[in-house]
C-alpha cells in the first residue's frame, strides 16, 4: 500500500538532517519524537515552460491576499527504527482561511473533518444544527479541523504526506 | 480567471497567481496579518503513544489596493450660466490596508451636449454631509489632503461645476471624478514590493486600484401657468353678483418644460368687498382645512384675507393641479 509513495532513504539519521534543515527555512524546528512532521505553505503560480505552453507549479507562499489561495502540505518522516502504527495527522483549517471543498489529499490515508473538533465525520456525514433545531449538511468553509488517518503503519525511514488547499477570507 | 493569471505572470515574473474566483467580501483579512498553521500529528510506536507538532508556518497577507467611486446624485437640473453646481460621489476603498487615493476631476467628456466649466477648486470633501456645497465644506488640495481610508471606509466628495450660459433645454453635460490608488495602480496582479500595509507588499486588486464614475448636469427649463375663472351663485338662484351671492373660483396651475419647479406655492387674495368661505379650499377635489397644518392648504385673515396652496415640487409629468375656493359678495 505505502509502496507506491513512499521514499526509501538511505537512513533514518540523514532524513532527520535534511528535514530540519529545511524546517528552519519555515519557522521554528519540529519537536522531536519518531515522526518528523514538516508544514509547508505554497501557492500555485503559472508559468510558461520552454515549449511555450502554460503550466503550474508550487512556489513558496511569498504573499497572499484576501481571496488567494494556500496549498498546505505537511509532510511526516518516520525517523524511528521501528514501524509507527495509528498514524494520525491534525490540522487545523488556519485562522482567516475557508478550506477549499475536496482539496483534501493523502494517499494511503482516510480524511474526515470537523467543525467543533469533537466530532470528525467524512464531508456527506458532517452536519449543522440550525436555529430551528434542523440539521442541514456542513458547508466546506465551515470546516475548521483536517484529520489524515493512515490505514498503513507508517515503517521507518518512509515518508508521506498529507495536503490541503485553503482561501484567505 | 486564466486570462488574469496569464495577465498578472506576463507583467509581473515574480507574482503569483493571487485572485481568487469567490472574492466576493470587500476588503477581506487586513493587510499584516499572520496566518499561522501548525500540524499535529498522534501515532504509536511499539504500543506506546506520542505526540509530534509540526514547525509553525507564517504567512502575511500583503496589501490589496482597490477603490471603487460611486455617483451619489441623480442627474442634476441646471439653469444655463448657473455656477458652483455640484455633483455629489462617494469614493470607497475596497482593499484590506488603510490608503490614500489621489482625485481627479475631468468635465471634457465625449458623448453629451456641453463640458462644464470646472470651477476653482472644482473638488470639496462634504465635510458637514449637506451633500451641497456650503462654507463648511474643505476644498480638496492633491497631495495635501489627500483622503486616507481605511478598508471598507468611503469619503463623500463634490465636484463643483458652472454651466455655461447660451444653452438649450434638454442639454446634458457630463463631469467626472476619478480616485487612484497613492500606492500605485496597473493591472491586476502588479506588485508593490515592500510598499503595502506593516511592509508587507502591495498588490493591485481587480479594480486596478483605481475607479470612476460620471454625473451629469440637464439644462431644464420650466414655466408654470395659472388660468382662473369663476362661478357666480346668487340667492335667487341665478347667476347675478348681487350682495349675498357666492363666487366659486377655479384655478388650474400647469408646469411644462424639463425642470422643476421646486417648493411651488399658490397665492391667491380674498377680493375687496368680498368674504372667504370657511372650509371650501379644494386642492384636486380634495378638502383643504383653513388652518395652516400638514395639509398644505391655508386660510389666512390678516395682514390682509388670502389663501395659499403648497403645491410641492412641480414638474410636467405632475400634470394640472385644481385649486377651488369660495368667497361670498359682503
Amino acid at each position: 500500500m505505502n509502496k507506491g509513495i513512499s521514499i526509501i532513504t538511505a537512513g533514518a539519521l540523514v532524513l532527520a538532517f535534511a528535514v530540519a534543515g529545511q524546517a528552519a527555512s519555515q519557522g521554528a524546528a519540529p519537536s522531536a519524537g519518531c515522526i518528523m512532521l514538516k508544514t509547508v505553505a505554497e501557492v500555485e503560480q503559472s508559468y510558461t515552460t520552454d515549449s511555450g505552453e502554460t503550466a503550474k507549479r508550487l512556489v513558496p507562499a511569498a504573499k497572499v491576499v484576501p481571496g488567494g489561495e494556500v496549498v498546505w502540505t505537511v509532510t511526516a518522516s518516520n525517523v524511528c527504527d521501528k514501524p509507527a502504527d495509528n498514524v494520525a495527522i491534525n490540522n487545523p483549517v488556519p485562522e482567516h482561511m475557508s478550506y477549499v471543498p475536496q482539496s483534501a489529499m493523502g494517499p494511503g490515508t482516510e480524511i474526515a473533518f470537523s467543525i467543533d473538533g469533537r466530532k470528525f465525520a467524512a464531508p456527506e456525514a458532517l452536519t449543522v444544527r440550525m436555529d430551528d433545531g434542523a440539521e442541514r449538511a456542513a458547508r466546506a468553509d465551515e470546516y475548521s479541523y483536517i484529520r489524515w488517518t493512515f490505514t498503513n503503519a507508517l515503517q521507518p525511514g518512509s515518508v508521506a504526506f498529507a495536503r490541503f488547499r485553503a482561501v484567505v477570507k | 480567471m486564466n486570462q488574469m493569471r496569464n495577465l498578472a505572470l506576463a507583467l509581473v515574473i515574480a507574482s503569483v497567481a493571487l485572485f481568487g474566483a469567490g472574492r466576493a467580501m470587500a476588503a477581506g483579512v487586513p493587510a499584516g496579518t499572520a496566518i499561522e498553521n501548525t500540524a499535529v500529528v498522534n501515532y504509536t510506536v511499539g504500543g506506546s503513544a506520542q505526540a509530534t507538532s509540526s514547525n509553525t508556518v507564517s504567512v502575511t497577507v500583503a496589501e490589496i489596493l482597490d477603490v471603487v467611486v460611486t455617483l451619489q446624485s441623480p442627474t442634476v437640473s441646471v439653469a444655463p450660466g448657473d455656477a458652483q453646481q455640484e455633483l455629489v460621489y462617494r469614493v470607497t476603498n475596497t482593499g484590506n490596508g488603510p490608503e490614500a487615493f489621489l482625485l481627479t476631476m475631468t468635465s471634457t467628456l465625449t458623448g453629451d451636449d456641453f463640458d462644464p466649466v470646472p470651477s476653482v477648486p472644482a473638488i470639496y470633501f462634504d465635510t458637514d454631509n449637506s451633500g451641497d456645497l456650503s462654507a463648511a465644506d474643505t476644498a480638496y488640495v492633491p497631495g495635501s489632503n489627500d483622503p486616507l481610508l481605511q478598508p471598507d471606509a468611503f469619503v463623500t466628495l463634490l465636484v463643483v461645476n458652472d454651466i455655461p450660459a447660451s444653452l438649450v433645454s434638454g442639454n446634458r453635460g457630463r463631469s467626472q471624478l476619478t480616485s487612484a490608488a497613492r500606492t500605485g495602480t496597473g493591472p491586476p496582479g502588479t506588485v508593490f514590493a515592500g510598499q503595502g500595509e506593516a511592509s508587507t507588499d502591495a498588490v493591485v486588486g481587480t479594480t486596478g486600484a483605481d475607479g470612476d464614475a460620471t454625473g451629469e448636469y440637464l439644462i431644464s427649463d420650466v414655466s408654470v401657468t395659472a388660468v382662473k375663472s369663476q362661478t357666480v351663485t346668487d340667492p335667487f338662484g341665478a347667476n347675478r353678483p348681487l350682495p349675498g351671492a357666492q363666487i366659486t373660483y377655479q384655478i388650474v396651475v400647469a408646469a411644462a418644460g424639463t425642470g422643476t419647479a421646486a417648493a411651488a406655492a399658490f397665492v391667491d387674495a380674498i377680493p375687496a368687498n368680498t368674504t372667504f368661505v370657511a372650509g371650501s379650499l379644494q386642492l384636486n377635489g380634495a378638502p383643504l382645512t383653513d388652518a395652516a397644518d400638514a395639509d398644505g392648504g391655508a386660510y389666512a385673515a390678516a395682514p390682509t384675507p388670502q389663501v395659499t396652496v403648497q403645491l410641492g415640487d412641480l414638474t410636467q409629468a405632475s400634470g394640472p393641479q385644481t385649486i377651488r375656493f369660495a368667497v361670498t359678495i359682503n
